[in-house]
């Protein structure tokens, strides 16, 4: 069963029609960023001195770094959607084959599911879906009655 | 004719480009990403040889491989999201102690 | 034609890749990445692999570099350590060059063999890349995959009891 010849023997190559909707559809997308970039920049009105460069124009002086530290529920929210998502292209792959895969593999992509809902659950439960001071406050008031 | 050699071989490069990268590179997040390569460039064989072979066995390893690199990628940032409280840097010399 | 594209491909994924190992911002080094796997969904295109492409994009160039840009962006790295390599520079570029080595002497003169089966290009075109990949994996690959949503839920515990602490 060993092949040695080493080149793959594709009897179809890549059609070049097959992606021609996908290519046209990059092109005009470039298309378009280029051509906005380009009308913002020779019709835009350019000034170039010291006050025009400054963050805030007329305004106050700024002191400290430009870059401000993100705080971490944002961070946990991108962590989630790394999850979810990979849970997303496994259940894509059962929906497109799910006449062939009957019953059978409803209930296997089921318990997949599940397992993640379970995951999700402990998120609600544990507070991580929890935003903004209030949840704070309410986190410490809890903590303080006891 | 373009052989699964050749994709082999861009994958080998990468392999060792991310090796390099791991072995050398100081930021805790670099050496995340030359990781990830290195997944990348395994990936690319196990694609390659899985059309060599007309079989899909290797396709669906790489979505193991896409799901643990995910996995992976959720805690080992966390951890270094806590390393970073702790010590203000990520800088990979600096961690040589189990606990503090 | 197809090589030429081919080594163009090739070539824009060697020198990303070289940009990651080598740029002085984490940030570089991460857009340079996304090159990187955006050439690699060519590749897999090329082999009539689309799904695969198309979840390298999503799941790789969307998702896993999204999050660590984010990190990047959260722990406000910038390029202020000024010796961005370790002390063994030398041993580690003599080790990737002998692993470089040993991989294209093997591949120059190894032979693949295994088993084939009867999955052509035809049948792909014919039948679909993503439905090919949902029958397989639900019928041969049943039990790792449900073992892959027992690790994402032991991701997702282990994420939290990391990340989610008073800043």
């Amino acid at each position: 069963m060993s092949s040695t010849t080493g080149s793959l023997p594709t009897t179809a190559p890549i059609l070049f029609e097959d992606y021609l909707a996908l290519g046209i559809y990059v092109g005009i997308a470039l298309f378009l960023v280029a051509i906005l970039l380009l009308l913002s920049w020779g019709l835009g009105h350019r000034t170039r001195s010291r006050i025009k460069n400054e963050p805030y124009e007329s305004g106050v002086y700024p002191t400290d770094n430009a870059r401000l530290k993100g705080p971490v529920p944002f961070y946990l929210v991108a962590i989630f959607f790394i999850l979810f998502d990979i849970e997303v292209i496994f259940v894509a792959s059962w929906a497109v084959a799910y006449d062939r895969l009957g019953w059978a593999g409803f209930g296997q992509v089921s318990f997949f599911t599940l397992v993640l809902l379970v995951g999700l659950l402990h998120l609600w439960k544990t507070g991580a879906l929890d935003w903004g001071p209030s949840a704070a406050r309410q986190n410490r008031k809890n903590q303080d009655i006891p | 004719m373009i052989g699964v050699y050749h994709y082999m071989t861009v994958a080998a490069i990468l392999f060792a480009m991310g090796t390099y990268g791991v072995l050398t590179r100081r930021n805790a997040i670099v050496i995340f990403m030359c990781i990830e390569l290195m997944l990348n460039s395994v990936n690319l064989t196990f694609i390659a040889l899985s059309r060599h072979l007309h079989s899909m066995d290797g396709q669906i390893f790489v979505f193991f491989v896409m799901t643990v690199a995910a996995a992976e990628a959720a805690v080992g940032l966390a951890l270094m999201i806590t390393f970073f409280r702790n010590r203000e840097s990520i800088d990979v010399d600096q961690i040589n102690m189990l606990k503090w | 034609m197809e090589i030429l594209f081919f080594y163009l491909v090739a070539f824009v994924t060697l020198v990303s890749g070289l940009l990651v190992i080598r740029c002085q911002s984490p940030v570089n080094s991460a857009l340079a990445l996304v090159n990187t796997f955006f050439c690699l969904a060519v590749f897999y295109v090329m082999l009539h692999a689309p799904f695969m492409a198309a979840i390298q994009i999503m799941v790789y160039a969307g998702a896993i570099m999204v999050l660590i840009l984010f990190v990047i962006m959260l722990l406000n790295l910038g390029t202020e350590s000024r010796q961005r390599y370790t002390r063994g520079v030398v041993w580690s570029s003599i080790a990737s060059l002998l692993m470089l080595i040993v991989a294209t002497v093997t591949i120059k003169t190894g032979q693949v063999t295994g088993a084939e089966g009867e999955i052509t290009a035809h049948t792909v075109k014919s039948v679909g890349h993503t439905e090919l990949i949902g029958r397989t994996m639900f019928t041969e690959f049943l039990l790792p995959f449900e073992i892959a949503s027992i690790l994402l839920l032991v991701a997702i515990v282990g994420a939290v009891v990391l990340a989610k602490k008073e800043v």
